[in-house]
C-alpha cells in the first residue's frame, strides 16, 4: 500500500475519532490560560481594597487554627496566601480519612469563606481530567496519543507543506477553503501541537506509562520521587503533638534562607501528632522549571528537618518539560500567547471537521448526518455552556448549599440542552449561524449583568482603577459578542453543495 | 493486507496491532531503558519513560505504513518480546542505583 495513501487514512479517521475531545481539551485549556483572572472575576465577594494592596491582615497561624478548628484531626493542611494574580487566601485540608480534600477560599481582609464557586479550576480540570477523575486523565491521554499520531501521519501526507502555507483560498468551494484553513491552522500552531501534546502526556506518565518504576524500582513510586526529587517524609507516631511553633516565624525563616522569595503552597502533616512537619514551598514563576527548595520544619520545635536540593538530570528534564506545557514562567505575554495558540488548535480540530463533512456533503458519505450533529453540539456547545457557566455564577443564590456543584449543573444542563436542540434540528440547515447569534448575546449580555449585580466589578469601576486582570475579561466578552455577532450576520445559510449531493445528505438518517 | 482475508478484518487488525501492540512495545522500551541506559537510577526510569510517547507514536505509525497487518504484528511482537527477555535476563542489574 502507497504510504501517503496509508497515512492519509489514518489521518483521516485517526484525527476524526478524536477531535471533538481534542476540542473541548483545547479549549478548556485555553480558557485554563487565564484560570486566575477568571477565578477572580467569579469571586465578585472579594473586597477591592485588598487587591489595591494587596497585603493581608490575616496570620498564617490565624489560617491554621480556623482550619484545625474544623478539622482538629486533619491528615494534612494547606494553605496559599494571597499572591498578585490571587488576591485572597486559599486553605483546604485532607480529612484524617484520606477522603476527599476539603478547600475554602477565605476574604483577605475578614478572614470569613468566601462563596462557593467553581471558579477558573473548573476549565483547568475539564482541560486534563474532564471533571471525571481518574478515568478522564486516562481518557484525555489517549485523546493526546491520538493527536500525536494525526500530528505525524499529517506532516507525512503534506507533501507541499511550505507552499501550502501561502495558499488561502476563502472564495474556493467550501472544501477546499476550509482544508486551507486547516492546513494554515495546522502549519503554524504545528511546533506549539506538537510540544503541547507531547508535554501534556508527559505530565502524567506515571499514571500511563508504570513500566520504569515497575523495573528499576521493583513498583515502589516513593522510592523514586524520594531519589528524584529529594522530598522528605516523616512517619506518624501516633502521639499526640506538642504545642505548635508559630507558622509566621517558620515562614519568615524560609523567606531568609530563600533570599527574600514569596512563599507558595504551605503544608502540615499530621497536624495532631508528635511527627507534625510543616512544609513551605517557593512561589517560583520565573523559570521553566519551577524548583520548589521546599523547606520542612518540625511543627512544633521550629527545627529545619530537610531542605530540597535543586531537580536534576532526568527529573529536571521532566518538571522542565512540564512547565513549557502549563505556561507559567513568561507572565501574561507567554500566557496570552498559549492562549492564541490553543484558539488555533481549536481552529485546526473545526477546520479538519468541516473538510471531511464537506467532502462528504458533495459525494455523499456514511455518517455525515452523525458527524455533524456532533460538531454543532462540541463546538457550538462547549463555548455556549462555558458562557451559561458565568450566568450561574453571577445569578445562583449567594448562600446556595452546594453552589459550586450548581454552577457545574449549569454548565454541563446548558450543554446538553444546546446538543439536544442540535440533533433536533439535524436535518435542517442555518444551525451554526443561530448558535453564533446566541453566543453573540450571552457573551455581551456578561458585562451587562456584571454592571447590574456588581457594579464595583464591572468595566465602569475596573477601569478607573486600572484593575485590567479584571477589566480583561469582561472586555474580552465583549470581543467575542462582538466578533460572533458579525460571523453571524456574514455567515450564508449554507454552504451551496451539488444538488444531488445535498439531496443524499439530508435524505441519510431521516 | 493479505489476499485471502477482507479489508475490515486487515484494518480491525492493525487498529489493535496500533493501539495493544504499540502500547505493549513502548512498555517493553521503557523497561529496557529503565535497565540499561547508562545513568543513575532516577534518571533511567525517567528519561526511558519521557521517551515512551514517541516509541508508541512511531509504532503507530509503522503498523499503518507496513505492507500488511501480520507483518506489522511480527514486528511488533517480535521486537517486544526481544526487549522484554533482555530486561528479565539482566534481573537485579535493574535496581543497581
Amino acid at each position: 500500500m502507497n504510504l501517503r495513501r496509508a497515512m492519509a487514512g489514518l489521518h483521516t479517521w485517526g484525527g476524526l475519532l478524536p477531535s471533538w475531545l481534542l476540542f473541548v481539551i483545547f479549549f478548556a485549556g485555553s480558557l485554563a490560560c487565564f484560570d486566575k483572572e477568571l477565578e477572580r472575576w467569579m469571586r465578585p465577594d472579594l473586597p477591592v481594597a485588598a487587591e489595591a494592596t494587596a497585603a493581608s491582615s490575616l496570620s498564617l497561624d490565624q489560617v491554621r487554627d480556623w482550619l484545625l478548628s474544623k478539622a482538629p484531626d486533619a491528615h494534612a493542611l494547606y494553605i496559599h496566601g494571597p499572591a498578585p494574580r490571587q488576591p485572597f487566601w486559599w486553605a483546604g485540608y485532607v480529612p484524617a480519612d484520606e477522603g476527599e480534600f476539603q478547600s475554602f477560599a477565605l476574604d483577605p481582609v475578614s478572614g470569613a469563606p468566601l462563596q462557593e464557586t467553581v471558579g477558573g479550576a473548573f476549565f483547568f480540570s475539564l482541560h486534563y481530567d474532564l471533571n471525571a477523575g481518574t478515568p478522564g486523565l486516562y481518557i484525555v491521554g489517549m485523546a493526546a496519543m491520538f493527536m500525536l499520531v494525526a500530528l505525524v501521519s499529517g506532516i507525512i501526507i503534506h507533501r507541499r507543506i511550505f507552499k501550502d502555507f501561502f495558499t488561502l483560498r476563502p472564495g474556493a468551494n467550501g472544501q477546499r477553503a476550509w482544508l486551507d484553513a486547516h492546513n494554515l491552522f495546522g502549519v503554524t500552531g504545528l511546533p506549539f501541537h506538537l510540544m503541547i501534546a507531547y508535554t501534556g502526556l508527559a505530565i502524567f506518565v506515571s499514571l500511563y506509562m508504570p513500566a520504569g518504576v515497575q523495573t528499576a524500582y521493583r513498583g515502589d513510586a516513593m522510592a523514586f520521587y524520594g531519589d528524584a526529587m529529594s522530598l522528605f517524609h516523616r512517619e506518624e507516631t501516633h502521639r499526640p503533638a506538642a504545642p505548635a511553633a508559630s507558622l509566621d516565624a517558620l515562614l519568615a525563616d524560609a523567606q531568609t534562607r530563600w533570599g527574600g522569595a514569596q512563599p507558595g503552597w504551605i503544608s502540615v502533616e499530621h497536624p495532631a501528632d508528635e511527627a507534625a512537619v510543616v512544609e513551605f514551598r517557593r512561589e517560583g514563576r520565573t523559570r521553566v522549571s519551577d524548583y520548589q527548595w521546599t523547606l520542612a520544619y518540625d511543627a512544633a520545635s521550629g527545627e529545619l528537618l530537610h531542605e530540597q536540593t535543586p531537580y536534576a538530570g532526568g527529573y529536571y528534564v521532566y518538571t522542565w518539560l512540564s512547565g513549557l506545557h502549563m505556561a507559567q514562567f513568561g507572565g501574561h505575554f507567554v500566557r496570552f500567547c498559549y492562549l492564541l495558540l490553543g484558539l488555533a488548535g481549536c481552529a485546526m480540530l473545526v477546520g479538519g471537521l468541516r473538510v471531511w463533512v464537506s467532502k462528504r456533503e458533495a459525494r455523499g458519505g456514511r455518517g455525515l448526518v452523525l458527524v455533524r450533529a456532533l460538531n454543532g453540539a462540541v463546538v457550538g456547545g462547549l463555548p455556549l455552556a462555558s458562557l451559561a457557566l458565568l450566568y450561574g455564577n453571577r445569578l445562583l443564590p449567594a448562600q446556595l448549599v452546594h453552589r459550586g456543584r450548581a454552577e457545574t449543573l449549569v454548565f454541563f444542563g446548558a450543554w446538553a440542552l444546546v446538543a439536544a436542540w442540535v440533533v433536533w434540528r439535524r436535518h435542517r440547515l442555518g444551525n451554526d449561524r443561530r448558535m453564533l447569534a446566541l453566543g453573540s448575546l450571552l457573551a455581551l449580555g456578561l458585562p451587562l449583568l456584571n454592571l447590574l449585580l456588581t457594579p464595583g466589578n464591572s468595566l465602569l469601576a475596573s477601569l478607573p482603577r486600572g484593575d485590567w486582570a479584571l477589566a480583561a475579561i469582561d472586555l474580552a466578552l465583549l470581543v467575542v459578542g462582538l466578533a460572533c455577532g458579525l460571523l453571524a450576520r456574514r455567515r450564508p445559510a449554507a454552504v451551496p453543495a451539488p444538488r444531488r449531493a445535498r439531496r443524499d445528505a439530508l435524505g441519510e438518517g431521516a | 493486507m493479505s489476499q485471502n482475508s477482507s479489508p475490515a478484518w486487515g484494518t480491525a487488525s492493525r487498529v489493535s496491532a496500533a493501539v495493544l501492540g504499540g502500547y505493549g512495545l513502548s512498555y517493553a522500551s521503557t523497561a529496557f531503558l529503565s535497565t540499561f541506559l547508562p545513568m543513575a537510577r532516577a534518571d533511567r526510569v525517567a528519561v526511558a519513560s519521557l521517551l515512551c510517547f514517541a516509541v508508541y507514536t512511531a509504532a503507530v505509525i509503522y503498523v499503518f505504513a507496513a505492507r500488511s497487518a501480520a507483518r506489522a504484528w511480527i514486528v511488533l511482537l517480535g521486537m517486544g518480546i526481544l526487549l522484554g527477555l533482555a530486561t528479565w535476563l539482566a534481573g537485579d542489574y535493574a535496581v543497581r542505583p
